[in-house]
């Protein structure tokens, strides 16, 4: 204990003596090169001559915060681990540093310190290591953006004990790095969803105070909806004006946003309980998601090493980007949500039959389109959230018999998953799939008129034979609009989107298993057995049964018509609730993690 | 004069409630438009050592693009984007001429022929203290 004690200490004493002396010896003689045998001579060339004036104080710790944000816990790391090889300003390991900063220990690769004998929980430092500068203008220069950064800071640093900091510590100094080159944005702290966006050579400044601004919005709609509903609700706003409007409007020639709907129609047609408004506020959220994918397309770029990045760009930089994105998903999960609900009361209320048979069929199928348009979207983010649902997914078509890899190859363009498979889920999200989505969806709008409207008992034998104007009708239209709209405004303000680190090469991280909620109820049934049956084979026998609804089950009688649960449909409605029971079970199977 | 009625109170104020978040949202939109992804192209470029431009050379940077000339009075350098729609001026006899319109300049950068207007723009360099050449963009 004590003699190495005596080795640790004296030793270095020594060999500063042994040093200063042959230092003496160097500037007296100008023969330093003379003595060999000693341990100094493989000292560096620079040695203390002159005390440079060096304030200790950069020396001192930092402080931060009473709760110190991400780069400032960083900053500390770095005064802990860092500093001492990359300077106390990220210069690197400069003469001026390390004369000024160490003193006498000013030399690194002495024995004793990095050098060859260092202390048994030091290191060694080789003459040749370089101490790169991490602040200056050209430094970090094979780093594009902080998650690159990160990847190396977490692997490779500190240079004696790489991999030590875990992922955590790590953030916090590329973090603390990033504001040492001045590109650390405000107010963004990172992780592996949004670092690929975060450039290290210059600062993307994320967008401020959005929320006040949507807010206001928001609020502005509120008000303008209650001004608009207001003068309905109290009669003494009411004046004559209102019924005159409403002449004007039977008697003059109708523009074309008032053809889309007739002059009157029954009153008993557009009751909120027995329509629930569920295909009107489709149409809504499917014009929603119509604007907002249009203007991700503006941002959005469709390649494998720029797709999850382009989407953390809109997330974090783009002005209005989160909201737009957030607007688009949870319009998108809400459509597939109203879409089902609208399957559900027109079966339940037998609104299926005679000659609206053929537009219950192209109901259906815009359940699939609904359906295909999400799980596309979702293929889209192409991080690892998506990586395992896409090739699931895919997989599934492969096990179709004689036609399955063809299928694969036309609908994934390849024989595997790659950089064109990314492309053709682009092109039939936003082209394809939509272009057929939007032509359905006219389409069955205009079977509703031309089926004589929403399903009704026949003129006698209804409760009521009141009709109510076109204006009428759409002022309920915009009632449920605004109320559809703030509801979706406010889960996009609080809720955002969700998206993964950007899948990269055969390296997995975090990896969500699960398919999109739609699908669970899929890939639980696929934990049963085989694959074609219990993944094509079912699903699609399911749908095919329930877009034959019409022509299996009998017709409920015109004079039931218009109210819930008529009693001629009720094999019709039973069936539909066994299948919905066994889609929602086996959900709630997948998310509770049962069986 | 008729009377501004309760009504019509209402109905000023749905309605100025409506254009304002008609207006928000429109700045919104803008505001989502005009965002720029792409960095900003470099303000200035490291030529190397300055000894490899040895006086009387002319050197054609294509990747600026630009050209560096070393004459007697020192360093000279000009921008090859035309100054009429920034298309690159290509090399021909002893000065340059646009593929794009046809203008013509000389090989000092002066205009010989229109359309374009203006001579080719001029950019500074200087030599830096470790004796690199640097091409200032701006």
């Amino acid at each position: 204990m004590q003699t190495s004690l005596i080795n640790k200490r004296n030793a270095r004493a020594l060999l500063l003596v042994l040093g200063f002396f042959l230092f003496v010896s160097f500037l007296l003689t100008e023969n330093a090169a003379a003595s060999p045998s000693l341990q100094t001579s493989a000292t560096p060339t620079i040695l203390p001559s002159v005390t440079p004036t060096f304030d200790m104080r950069r020396m001192d710790k930092p402080k931060v915060s009473a709760i110190p944000s991400q780069s400032e816990k960083g900053q500390l790391l770095y005064w802990g681990i860092c500093l001492a090889c990359h300077g106390d300003r990220g210069q690197g390991l400069t003469d001026e540093f390390r004369l000024g900063a160490f003193g006498a220990d000013s030399n690194c690769w002495q024995s004793g310190c990095h050098g060859k004998n260092h202390p048994p929980d030091g290191f060694e430092m080789p003459k040749t290591l370089t101490f790169p500068a991490l602040s200056n203008a050209g430094s970090l220069g094979r780093f594009q953006n902080a998650q690159q950064l990160y990847d190396y800071v977490v692997a490779m640093m500190p240079w004696w004990k790489p991999g030590s900091l875990g992922s955590e510590k790590a953030w916090q100094v590329t973090a603390y790095l990033l504001k040492m080159k001045g590109s650390l944005p405000d107010g963004i702290v990172l992780n592996e969803t949004n670092a690929s966006a975060v450039p290290v050579h210059r600062l993307a400044t994320a967008p401020k105070n959005e929320n006040i601004a949507i807010f206001i919005f928001i609020g502005a709609m509120i008000l303008s909806m209650v001004g608009l509903i207001a003068r309905d609700i109290f009669p003494r706003l009411k004046t004559d004006a209102d019924s005159s409007d409403h002449a004007a409007i039977r008697l003059t020639r109708p523009n074309f946003f008032a053809h889309l709907h007739p002059p009157t129609i029954p009153a008993m047609q557009a009751r909120w309980r027995y329509t629930l408004g569920a295909g009107g506020m489709a149409v809504f959220f499917a014009l929603i998601l119509l604007v907002t994918g249009l203007l991700e397309i503006f941002y959005y770029t469709p390649t494998p090493d720029k797709a999850a990045i382009s989407i953390e760009t809109i997330a974090n930089f783009v002005p209005f980007g989160a909201l737009i994105r957030n607007l688009h998903y949870w319009s998108a999960q809400i459509l597939v949500i109203v879409t089902l609900i609208h399957l559900a009361r027109v079966i339940f209320t037998g609104a299926y039959g005679a000659q609206r048979k053929s537009n219950f069929v192209l109901g259906a199928s815009l359940l699939v389109f609904v359906v295909l348009l999400d799980f596309t979207g979702y293929i889209l983010r192409w991080d690892e959230g998506v990586r395992w649902a896409l090739t699931a997914g895919t997989n599934l078509l492969k096990t179709i018999p004689f036609v399955g890899d063809g299928l694969y190859a036309f609908i994934v363009g390849g024989s595997e998953i790659g950089p064109a498979a990314l492309l053709r889920f682009y092109a039939w999200h936003i082209f394809v799939l939509t272009l057929a989505f939007i032509i359905a969806t006219i389409w069955h709008l205009f079977r509703v008129r031309r089926d004589g409207g929403i399903a009704t008992a026949p003129a006698g034998e209804r409760e009521s034979s009141e009709r109510i104007t076109r204006l009428e009708l759409v002022k309920r239209e915009v009632l449920g609009m605004f109320i559809g709209g703030i509801l979706l405004l406010l889960l996009a303000t609080f809720i955002p989107a969700p998206i993964a680190p950007p899948m990269r090469g055969a390296t997995i991280l975090a990896a969500d298993s699960s398919a999109p909620w739609f699908f669970l109820w899929v890939q639980q049934l696929l934990k049963l057995g085989d694959p074609f049956l219990l993944g094509v084979l079912v699903p699609l026998a399911a749908i095919i049964f329930i877009s034959a609804t019409p022509y299996i089950f009998k017709e409920v009688k015109p004079s039931e018509l218009g109210r819930w649960f008529p009693r001629s449909g009720r094999i019709a409605q039973l069936t539909f609730v066994i299948i919905a029971v066994i889609i929602i079970a086996l959900t709630l199977f997948s998310i509770f993690k049962i069986l | 004069m008729k009377k501004f009625t309760r009504r019509d109170f209402l109905k000023l104020t749905t309605n100025s409630l409506l254009g304002l978040s008609g207006a928000l949202g429109l700045g919104g939109l803008i505001r989502f438009m005009s965002f720029d992804m792409d960095p900003a192209p470099p303000s200035q470029y490291d030529l190397g050592s300055a000894e490899n431009y040895r006086s009387g050379s002319r050197v054609l940077l294509a990747q600026i693009p630009a050209m560096l000339i070393h004459n007697e009075s020192g360093y000279m350098a000009f921008s090859l984007v035309c100054t009429h729609l920034g298309c690159t001026v290509e090399q021909k006899d002893s000065g340059f001429e646009c593929p794009c319109h046809g203008s013509k300049y000389d090989d000092k950068g002066y205009v010989t022929r229109g359309p374009a207007n203006t001579p080719l723009r001029r950019l500074r360099v200087a030599v830096n203290e470790t004796g690199n050449l640097i091409l200032y963009m701006t």
